[in-house]
């Protein structure tokens, strides 16, 4: 009670500004909630109203009609497989760059920075060639090609290195050498040195450049959109555009609300459990 | 620790000043590679029971999944076809964004066999034909009908599916409903507010001022997030006005076709509608919450398709009675009487040419046409088809009552276009301008300005494979 | 010794065969073919294409719909970074330095920071869905239901062209601000404390320290900001794909390069085409990377 007395005129107009915010951020998130839990009807009619009865069967509808249950599962096992890859592959490449002088480091480490410049589009319908030839690759060709989860999440690699490299041989160039250096004396090979010394020694740039990467696969639309075309290997991001288009026809508005709901909560709750972490792995590495 | 961030920004930065270099590396790069045009394996031997050749690889087909839902597809069309072809695996899609989701597989080369091609998202056929994935179905009108080898298919159905249906001089796209276009309201709410059936467009007027001032409901409402379901009855008022040469010149991007005085008229008629009788919220609103909206008796009329009382069967009052009227009189001397309608076979179901297995695709297609299936269809979603005489019989609802009533009274007086389905970007501009006319963000000169500087535009562009009617 | 280089060697090769690979199969020689492409008639798969030099660019000089999108990344690329920028420094400071003290951070300030940084971690086209609902244009949409109840006209969020592009920046601006918050906190935590109390002791209020303490501070923080954002802006696909009335509608109000370039390869079938939109794409992106370079040196003397 004390310290509120003792705000000024600012403090309130900051407290204000902040609160403001605040709402902006939770109450769509809110009402989408809310409009969850209604039927048909109360969706069409008065915005702020509360429903008569608690719909939970629009998260059934949701769940079976709308297959988010399988849009999830399929984000979240392409997104992993591509995020492992990406910086297991990317922190190699950003190592050898940026510690390994050799002829041609400064080309190769040009090219892949040279990527943060391309706008993905330019590269839209060649590279819907390139995944549908790499489909007729004998043997492994069906694992890779078209509609295919393990291309989808090579695409996803290639696409992350840029920025991944950048950050990570940034990062490893600001290692003290004399670590790797004694170990190597002690007769350590490279590859013990890359994996047992220095990547625990790179650990806050590898968590900030991971969490940097799962939110930009996650919420990647545009490679999926070309990329899968069957529905059971849609990622949620798809599935939810649909799920839309989908409502403007069914008329199950109730539904994509469930939907939404489904597809957020989920991201908010792994976010707020790990929010001290992932706020501190963003910062720590790319920022300092 | 230095400062990263430093580092970052210059180095990201001089690290895109270097790309031009790159992009000069890439002028001397080899072509795109072509992916192998999928051969269709050698046809099975063909006979009278199996006149294209069906072997025993799958089908798949992509059905639209919108007013018709689809399981008229998977009760109807595949049972009859399997019937035949126990063999052959059907693998049946659904989805509601025909574009979205085949067009990559077209251009992969890979297309699924049959597509129902339909939909405010549906591909354009215009493309489709100059890349050559549509499927000559010529043979299809030669072959023996499903029900009688002794009528040809050409025989069983009507003629203006085959004109519509053809391009660059072949059959290549099957409308399987005959669609007809009007305005719908509802009988109950006529008949309980004594409200007339307009025959002129004064009357039309009259009744909307009528209406609005009885503060009952509004007016006048359409899909205002998706305009072409305003300029449909623009182009047919335009049609009605001055001849169904109106829209020969505009499918056929004749110098000026848009700016003819019939097209500045209906224009106006339209501007004028939407400044003073809409629905508030039309513009965004969809279909199926503008139709929602009339069956809730929030607004009296809406133009729309045959297709609409099957769309809206869930949340239509039972005693609403769908009913719908022709566009109405313009001037005292239109060219084309009273009761002039847009027809035109719609749900344009296609084979595609590079699919595997066409031949089961215009097999699919022959099932389709026959009497039972298309009987159980118009039965089941109520809307008659192109198949003659198909509903027979069969009981129908209030809206196809009352749209058999206005194909009859109309005979031959109906009008179609088709510049939509040719030129894909004319489609799209028409209905960003239409949407702009209706809300008074254009004026009726600007917008046909507009509408045939796009049209000039695409008839200038060599890379654009033209059409004619 | 030799032994050794060439175990130096191998390791290196090694370790970059893989990502290099990856990385010119996927995105270097779709580029270059992009190029190629951009100079032929390509409409998909039948024909060979056919070279047509520059007839594309030419095209797309006259081509209004496509300069209306440059219009909108320009518009954006000026108004996300700045929005963005300004909000999310005013927050940052507020929760660190805005406390009783005046150095401290506000009450709650882990609260908000989480809070704010909520729409970061939803994906973008859950964003562009919600919002579509958030702006619906009658009684039942979140923003216009209270409208309405207070006797006033419904606003046409996503349906009036006058408003659409506002609305697409709006929701851009309600994602990216969180992110920026935690970035440019992190920035002022690395900021020694006593440059604050320096300046307090000096008799500076809070607004001033903001100017002569924490901008000055933040600035490289805030260049890196720009620069994301600037990225961010060129490359706008999702939330207008997905939101908008028409892909990029009401009459192209809110359309973007990207999406022109998907309009016409997956639309229209013209790849040749897009391709050029593309390449056009890809030279704004690099002009706007050399004119922050530009800015950023001058910058740096004037330091």
């Amino acid at each position: 009670m004390e310290r509120r007395r003792r705000l000024g005129p600012l403090g309130v107009l900051t407290h204000l500004a902040l609160v403001i915010w605040t709402l902006l951020v939770i109450v769509p998130l809110l009402w989408t909630f809310l409009a969850s839990v209604k039927s048909e009807d109360e969706i069409f009619g008065s915005a702020w109203s509360l429903p008569e009865t608690l719909r939970w069967d629009n998260f059934a509808r949701a769940w079976e009609q709308a297959h988010i249950g399988q849009y999830m599962i399929n984000s979240v096992i392409v997104v992993s497989f591509s995020t492992f890859g990406t910086m297991l592959v990317g922190s190699m490449a950003a190592y050898v760059l940026a510690r390994y002088p050799f002829r041609g480091n400064r080309a190769v480490y040009t090219l892949f920075v040279a990527g943060l410049a391309f706008p993905f589009f330019l590269a839209l319908s060649p590279l819907f060639f390139v995944v549908q030839n790499m489909g007729n690759i004998p043997v492994i060709g069906q694992f890779i090609g078209l509609n295919t989860h393990a291309g989808a999440v090579l695409v996803y690699i290639a696409y992350s290195m840029p920025f991944t490299i950048f950050f990570l041989a940034a990062f490893f160039r600001t290692l003290p050498t004399s670590v790797g250096e004694a170990a190597m004396v002690d007769g350590a090979s490279h590859t013990r040195v890359f994996f047992q010394i220095m990547l625990p020694m790179a650990r806050p740039g590898i968590i900030s450049i991971t969490i940097f990467n799962i939110l930009g696969q996650w919420n990647q639309y545009q490679i999926p959109l070309i990329l899968l075309q069957d529905r059971d290997k849609w990622v949620l991001s798809q599935g939810i555009a649909d799920i839309s288009t989908a409502a403007g026809y069914d008329a199950d508005w109730a539904a994509l609300f469930a939907a939404l709901t489904l597809a957020i909560l989920p991201m908010l709750v792994v976010y707020t459990v790990f929010q001290r972490q992932i706020q501190s792995g963003l910062t720590a590495g790319a920022l300092k | 620790m230095p400062s990263t961030p430093h580092i970052s920004r210059r180095d990201l930065l001089r690290a895109a000043a270097l790309v031009p270099a790159a992009g000069a590396l890439a002028a001397c790069a080899a072509p795109a590679s072509q992916p192998a045009a999928s051969s269709s394996a050698a046809p099975a031997a063909t006979s009278a029971a199996n006149p294209f050749g069906v072997g025993d690889k799958p089908l798949e087909v992509w059905i639209f999944d919108g007013g018709f839902g689809h399981q008229y597809a998977t009760d109807i069309h595949q049972p009859l076809f399997k019937s035949k072809y126990p063999n052959v695996e059907i693998k049946h899609n659904v989805t509601k964004e025909i574009t979205k989701i085949l067009q990559p597989r077209f251009a992969g080369g890979n297309p699924p066999e049959v597509i129902d091609n339909a939909g405010a998202d549906m591909m354009d056929f215009g493309a489709l034909a100059q890349d050559g994935q549509l499927q000559d179905l010529s043979p299809l009108l030669e072959a023996p009908s499903w029900d009688d080898p002794n009528v040809k298919v050409r025989d069983t159905i009507d003629p203006s599916v085959i004109e519509i249906g053809t391009y660059d001089g072949k059959f290549s796209v099957l409308g399987y409903v005959n669609y007809i276009h009007g305005i719908w309201y509802s009988q109950k709410v006529f008949t309980d507010n004594g409200w007339e059936v307009p025959k002129t467009w004064d009357e039309f007027l009259a009744l909307c001022e009528t209406i609005k001032k009885s503060g009952k409901m509004a007016p006048f409402t359409y899909a205002g997030k998706h305009p072409q379901y305003a300029y449909e009855p623009l182009l047919t008022m335009a049609a009605k006005i001055a001849g169904h040469d109106v829209l020969v010149n505009i499918d056929n991007l004749e110098d000026g076709a848009w700016k003819v005085d019939a097209m500045k008229t209906a224009a106006e008629a339209m501007a004028e509608v939407g400044a003073k009788y809409l629905m508030q919220g039309t513009a965004g609103l969809d279909h199926v919450q503008t139709q929602t909206a009339q069956n809730k008796y929030q607004v009296a009329m809406l133009p729309c398709g045959s297709w609409l009382e099957n769309e809206q069967k869930s949340t239509t009052p039972d005693d609403f009675a769908y009913a719908m009227f022709p566009i109405p009189d313009i001037t005292g001397s239109d060219a084309m009487p009273y009761g002039t309608l847009h027809t035109a076979p719609g749900e344009n179901f296609m084979v595609s040419a590079r699919s595997a297995h066409p031949q089961a695709g215009m097999e699919y297609l022959r099932a389709m046409l026959s009497k039972k299936a298309a009987g159980d269809f118009s039965e089941l979603v109520t809307t008659l088809t192109v198949v003659k005489g198909a509903s027979e019989g069969r009981e129908i609802s209030p809206g196809v009552n009352s749209v058999t009533q206005a194909v009859a009274a109309a005979g031959t007086n109906t009008v179609y276009y088709r510049v939509f389905a040719w030129y894909g970007q004319l489609n799209d501009e028409c209905k960003a301008a239409t949407g702009e006319l209706m809300t008074g963000g254009l004026t009726p000169d600007a917008y046909l300005e507009r509408m045939q500087k796009k049209a000039d535009e695409i008839k200038n562009d060599s890379s654009i494979k033209k059409f004619t009617r | 010794m030799t032994f050794n280089r060439y175990r130096r060697g191998l390791f290196i090769t090694s370790f970059l065969a893989a990502p290099v690979i990856l990385y010119l199969v996927y995105v270097i020689s779709p580029n270059i073919q992009a190029f190629y492409i951009a100079m032929t008639d390509w409409r998909g798969v039948s024909a060979t294409p056919a070279f047509i030099g520059l007839d594309n660019f030419e095209r797309l000089l006259g081509d209004n719909v496509f300069w209306k999108a440059v219009g909108h990344n320009a518009a954006l690329l000026v108004l996300l970074p700045v929005i963005t920028i300004i909000i999310a420094l005013f927050f940052a400071f507020l929760l660190n330095v805005g406390g009783q003290q005046g150095v401290s951070g506000i009450r709650g300030s882990t609260f908000y920071r989480v809070v704010f940084f909520f729409p970061q971690v939803l994906a973008v086209t859950i964003v562009a869905v919600l919002f579509q609902q958030v702006f619906r244009p009658d009684a039942s949409g979140m923003l216009n239901g209270p409208l309405m109840a207070l006797g006033l006209d419904p606003i046409g969020f996503l349906s009036d062209s006058s408003f659409a592009f506002w609305s697409v920046l709006g929701v851009l601006v309600w994602q990216a601000v969180g992110f920026y918050v935690v970035l440019f906190s992190a920035g002022l935590a690395s900021i020694p404390k006593e440059m604050f109390e320096a300046a307090q002791i000096d008799g500076a209020g809070r607004i001033s320290m903001f100017f002569r303490v924490t901008l000055p501070l933040l600035w490289d923080t805030v260049q890196v900001a720009w620069v994301y954002l600037g990225i961010l802006a060129m490359d706008v696909f999702a939330i207008v794909w997905v939101m908008t009335v028409q892909q990029g509608g009401p009459d192209w109000s809110t359309t973007v390069m990207a999406a022109e370039i998907y309009r016409n390869a997956f639309g229209y079938f013209r790849f040749g085409y897009a391709s050029a939109l593309g390449v056009v794409m890809f030279l704004f992106t690099v002009g706007f990377a050399i004119l922050s370079l530009r800015l950023s040196r001058r910058e740096r003397i004037e330091y």
